[in-house]
């Protein structure tokens, strides 16, 4: 598979992301929640926000991450494509996230993310690689 | 556990019985005829029954026709809890809280408008901001932002955003009270900055309708409904504010549960004791996101009735747009029951499920009070919507609470495969329905295909007496997101 692909669920929809490592697979899972807002083939690297969320499990960190690119979105209309790790632990993250700023001229509207989820949520590793399976409110 | 342990108790609805799970503290009751229970995922009866295992739990966890498997709650899910003994859980709202629909009745027929459909849709989608990364018409200000949360669709229409007499006929006057903006994060107030008067995108609309067959010939006079009318249905809600809302405080509740020693079955049942600060201050944000979905719809409909100003060219007194009704379908209240003989104040949740007061109910505006509360269930965008009335029987057996829609039975993904090849806008204006959507696969995921048969959903809610049909409406037109 690629580093990351659609799951198809009844009403909403969900992401699922390997890598060779936590932090690539969360990277991964990042872009491909980005990827069902809009085609990243048609984003720009223009402008960069700096993020750093902390939590108590990896779980946490991943729901608390993403929906703070959903909030990145939805309040300013930023939408990621690059994504760099500074500093990365299964409770902390702070990356600088690339992108611009949606023009509905320019990037086609997917899917309106509401929210990441806990339901079904999935962090899983198998010798060197990682496995994360997450579920968007649409 | 197996699905043969669901018992039938008529044709109208089943049980999960206590014994279905561990830790019911209640049956579930779900709603559902044998055409829909083949289609009733284990999943969501799962779900009925963990709420059933929740902390003051009272009567039954019910979930209604429409049901499928959502967070947490079943979609379709109605809980009530006791005051002293229960919970509050934002779950058992949703993500988008105060998600409702409302209608506008005219005094136009559908051969009023057939020959000028193709103008009204392109008004109302030049004028109505909708899709994916749109902005709305509105800037709000912090303090602008702050009364919009105290006053809900008042604060709409001091800003003259349609008239005082539209509020009596909101659920709640438009306004819940309890509201409370200094529990609202930064982050939910910058989300809801630019989005107030917008539609949102997903399962969201306005449509234009006509009345194609009456059901209940007095009740539809005494709602101002007659045979091919057109109306307006707007379906939408709080936006990223209420869904800011509903994730700030799934955090909070998450914490709530280790220190209140709450045992759940699924981390997405977060909650806390009613009387606790963490409840208390959920309710009082959730209430303002409901103020905010409020709002809402009022600010869209009066775009709407603009619209047909313009393209019919006559004051509004003319088109005799007036609303008939807007009610919630995600929200937790407190309200009055009679529970085995008693009484008893509960907060009851209703996440997809829709508040059906009978005849009589003082909170029913008085035009109404004889009828019983009209209730609106928006159906999918090729088929048709529903106008029901509340029931004593539903006081009695669901809270005062019926369905809220069709329920979707395809993914999205599985919406898009189908209707590949198939131009879906061009399907739907064979059948003279004009359709106008922001996203390109909005109309794909959207289409009737992907949903359960709104006939049936009401079929049940109708023969089961907890809501009775007055009217069927049929799209015309729609604006989709």
């Amino acid at each position: 598979m690629s580093d990351f692909e659609v799951l198809d669920i009844s009403g909403d929809v969900g992401i699922k992301a390997v890598g060779p490592s936590l932090q690539e697979a969360f990277i991964n899972a990042s872009l491909g929640m980005y990827s069902l807002i809009t085609n990243l083939d048609a984003v720009q690297e223009r402008k960069e926000i700096d993020l750093s969320i902390e939590s108590d499990s990896p779980e946490g960190l991943l729901v608390s991450w993403l929906n703070e690119l959903i909030f990145y979105f939805d309040a300013y209309g930023f939408i990621g494509k690059k994504i760099s790790i500074k500093k990365f632990s299964e409770k902390e993250i702070e990356a600088v996230v690339r992108g611009e700023e949606f023009d509905p001229e320019r990037h086609e509207g997917k899917l309106l993310i509401k929210a990441a989820t806990y339901h079904r949520l999935q962090i899983s590793s198998v010798d060197d690689s990682w496995e994360i399976n997450v579920i968007f409110d649409i | 556990m197996t699905l043969e342990t669901l018992r039938r108790i008529d044709d109208t609805k089943i049980e999960v019985p206590v014994s279905y799970k561990n830790g019911m503290r209640v049956n579930g009751i779900i709603y559902i005829d044998e055409i829909l229970e083949k289609e009733l995922e284990a999943q969501s009866i799962d779900q009925v029954a963990n709420v059933a295992t929740l902390p003051g739990i009272v009567k039954s966890s019910m979930a209604m026709p429409d049901i499928h498997t959502g967070y947490g709650f079943a979609i379709g899910g109605v809980a009530a809890f006791d005051l002293k003994e229960g919970i509050v859980s934002p779950g058992g709202v949703g993500y988008d809280i105060n998600c409702g629909v409302r209608l506008l009745k005219s005094n136009l027929e559908k051969d009023d408008v057939l020959s000028r459909m193709r103008d009204i849709v392109s008004i109302l989608y030049a004028d109505i901001p909708s899709g994916v990364g749109s902005k709305g018409k509105i800037r709000l200000g912090p303090e602008d932002e702050k009364r919009l949360l105290l006053k809900g669709a008042k604060w709409a229409v001091e800003q003259g955003f349609g008239q005082p007499e539209d509020l009596e006929k909101i659920e709640s006057g438009g306004c819940i009270d309890g509201a409370d903006p200094s529990l609202i994060s930064k982050k939910a107030y910058e989300r809801g900055r630019a989005q107030q008067g917008t539609l949102g995108s997903g399962n969201h609309f306005l449509e234009v309708q006509y009345v194609d067959e009456i059901y209940d010939d007095k009740a539809a006079q005494g709602l101002g409904l007659f045979q091919n009318q057109v109306t307006v249905m707007i379906h939408t809600g709080s936006r990223g504010f209420g869904h800011q809302v509903c994730t700030d405080f799934l955090e909070v509740m998450e914490r709530a549960v280790s220190k209140y020693k709450i045992t759940l079955p699924d981390k997405e049942l977060a909650c806390a004791p009613y009387e606790s600060p963490e409840a208390q201050d959920y309710l009082s944000a959730m209430r303002a996101a409901a103020n905010y979905a409020w709002a809402n719809r009022q600010c869209i409909m009066h775009w709407a009735r603009e619209a047909f100003m313009r393209v019919f060219a006559v004051p509004l007194g003319k088109l005799g747009m007036a609303l008939i009704y807007d009610v919630a379908h995600n929200i937790a209240k407190i309200e009055e029951h009679n529970v085995n003989g008693e009484r008893r104040k509960l907060i009851v949740h209703r996440k997809g499920a829709t508040r059906a007061f009978p005849p009589g109910h003082p909170e029913l505006p008085g035009i109404y009070r004889a009828f019983g509360q009209p209730v609106l269930i928006p159906g999918d965008m090729g088929r048709a919507s529903f106008v029901l009335l509340g029931t004593e029987k539903a006081m009695r057996e669901t809270f005062g609470s019926t369905c809220h829609g069709a329920g979707r039975v395809m993914s999205r993904h599985q919406a898009i495969k189908k209707a590949k090849g198939r131009a879906i806008g061009r399907e739907l204006e064979d059948r003279g329905i004009i359709v106008r959507s922001a996203g390109r696969e909005t109309l794909a995921e959207e289409m009737s295909d992907a949903y359960k048969d709104i006939s049936n959903v009401v079929d049940v809610v109708h023969r089961a007496g907890i809501s009775k049909k007055v009217a069927r409406l049929r799209p015309l037109g729609v604006i989709k997101g």
